[in-house]
């Protein structure tokens, strides 16, 4: 069963002393797939790649990639792997060409048009020194080396941190190419948006344990998106409580904070009959609503077979 | 062709390997190279110094050749050079690349963790020897060239000697490195390591309840003999290099065992 995942969690645990890193994780991602993996920060996404790429022994359980163990075959595995440190840090000072030349070399060689073509698609300058560079340059700088040697596997944490809304199209579209490639994607974000572009599926973290595995497609129907509208006096917060879709009501003062889930419209006509200031109306935070959605859902079922 | 991490690791550090490597020279020719014009003040300073600081400082004599070498290149002055020179350059073989984070892509480089940490440790090493033996290579030409009357062979004991002890605290450091991946912590225990061994060698050189303490001190191993006098030492010298020997493999199995940059 094992050699059937291009990564398979069983179980998989890291404790850091008394505090949990990730818990019971058992995740199995297709070859081929890209797969999204979801939580807020401190949720354990960064312990879970730390664990898949032996940087970290886990506590409990075990983690097996691309058929092999993270320890005991790590040199063959880190050939077959492209890493995005979420931290993103460099050795040494030397320019970024250099840096990739090393990085090519320790894999056995990449073939430099390979390294400039990325580059390139990422409007990088590889004549400069990686530690003078912005942390969106780092980041490409990053991304170049991931992807470069063209690995069974690229694990990415936080990949588009730092990167421009063009720049992460381009970002995306390196994925995408990847999958088409028949590469294996595994990519953690705390941004919905992003992971819903390219993933297939989905994996939600949330407090060092797994929330839920979903199909990407399923999610979108799930936009409940959060909207604050500043009037010009104080509002009572039980006109808006009762609308439909309308949730999560607080007001202070002359502030209305909510979430909506679905159409604006019967939020719009109440709050049409007070003066009006400002509106804001933000894409659903995963944080927010989408993590908290199963968070509770979770807690829910608990609280029922506690009561039963 | 050299694995890609060791010639990576000495680029990294060729300027610090430059800066030490001319310090150590410039401190070797200036202070053999006076050899000659410090005859006379010699004799003034042997008096003017109480005979326990001499003792303390290392020095028997700054009249004869070798006293004078002993005095200035061996005593004091030079192992504290390389000794900075080997534990700086070891903390960053692991300690300091993961506490600022560039320890992760280092790391998935294709090897293994114990090929990892010995292919650093080699390539630190290498370098860090080549230091230590600047003296050495110095001291073959300088010391025919200013007339001091000592055998060449006894000088390169002595010189030996020097880099067995940087093998010593290499290994030292490499291990706390490997162990902790704390810099500040291979700076605080070796440095703490190499003073405390060296004041041990030193007073028991003085006091004589306290004699037994210099078996404990690398520095007695490689001074105590008294090579400038004596010539070659070797099993003296192998306990310097079994020490720095076994903390290196201690320090790849702990390496091995311990998770990465928590």
């Amino acid at each position: 069963m094992t050699s059937d995942y291009a990564v398979l969690a069983e179980d998989l645990t890291k404790f850091y002393g008394p505090r949990r890193g990730i818990e019971g994780l058992t995740l199995g991602v297709e070859p081929g797939e890209v797969m999204g993996f979801l939580g807020p920060n401190g949720a354990g996404k960064t312990t879970t790649i730390r664990l898949l790429l032996d940087f970290l022994r886990p506590t409990r359980g075990r983690a097996t990639v691309l058929g092999l163990d993270p320890r005991r075959d790590k040199a063959t595995l880190h050939g077959r792997i492209g890493y995005l440190p979420g931290e993103l840090a460099f050795p040494g000072r030397e320019r970024a060409a250099d840096l990739l030349r090393f990085l090519g070399d320790a894999r056995g060689g990449v073939a430099w048009s390979r390294v400039t073509e990325l580059a390139e698609r990422l409007d990088l300058d590889l004549t400069r020194p990686v530690r003078a560079m912005s942390k969106g340059n780092k980041q490409k700088v990053g991304l170049v080396q991931a992807f470069m040697h063209q690995p069974a596997l690229l694990v990415l944490d936080e990949p588009t941190s730092g990167l421009d809304p063009l720049m992460q199209q381009e970002f995306l579209a390196m994925v995408r190419d990847a999958r088409a490639a028949g590469q294996t994607v595994f990519m953690s974000s705390h941004v919905l948006a992003e992971v819903q572009q390219v993933a297939d599926r989905v994996a939600i973290v949330r407090d060092g344990r797994l929330a839920a595995v979903e199909r990407v497609e399923s999610l979108g129907r799930r936009a409940v998106r959060s909207v604050e509208i500043h009037f010009a006096d104080p509002v009572d917060p039980g006109e808006f409580a009762g609308l439909p879709g309308v949730g999560d009501v607080t007001v202070s003062g002359p502030v209305l904070k909510c979430t909506v889930d679905g159409r604006l419209d019967p939020l719009i006509k109440a709050a049409a009959r007070h003066e009006v200031v400002d509106l804001l109306s933000a894409e659903p935070d995963l944080e927010e609503t989408f993590l908290s959605f199963y968070y509770h859902s979770e807690g829910a079922g608990d609280a029922t077979r506690a009561g039963a | 062709m050299l694995p890609a991490l060791v010639r990576k690791t000495w680029r990294d550090d060729r300027r610090a390997l430059a800066g030490w490597a001319a310090g150590v020279a410039a401190f070797t020719v200036i202070y053999t190279s006076f050899y000659r014009r410090f005859q006379g003040a010699a004799e003034m300073k042997q008096d003017a110094l109480p005979k326990g600081m001499l003792d303390f400082l290392g020095i028997a004599d700054m009249l004869s050749a070798a006293g004078y070498l002993q005095a200035t290149v061996f005593s004091l002055i030079g192992p504290l050079l390389l000794l900075m020179c080997a534990i700086t350059l070891t903390a960053r073989t692991i300690a300091r690349p993961e506490e600022d984070g560039g320890m992760e892509l280092l790391l998935v480089n294709p090897v293994s963790r114990r090929a990892f940490a010995g292919q650093r440790l080699a390539a630190t090493g290498t370098a860090v020897t080549a230091v230590a033996a600047v003296p050495w290579v110095l001291l073959m030409v300088i010391v025919p060239a200013v007339g001091m009357q000592i055998p060449l062979s006894r000088v390169s004991a002595a010189a030996f000697g020097l880099v067995a002890l940087v093998w010593c605290f290499t290994g030292i450091a490499f291990l706390v490195g490997a162990a902790t991946g704390g810099r500040g912590m291979v700076l605080a225990v070796t440095g703490a390591i190499a003073l405390a061994t060296y004041l041990a060698n030193a007073v028991s050189g003085m006091a004589g309840a306290w004699g037994w303490l210099r078996w404990l001190s690398p520095f007695h191993y490689f001074i105590g003999t008294d090579p400038l006098h004596t010539g070659w030492h070797p099993a003296e010298l192998l306990v310097l290099v079994a020490a720095g020997a076994a903390t290196t493999v201690a320090g790849v199995v702990l390496f091995d065992r311990r998770d990465i940059g928590v």
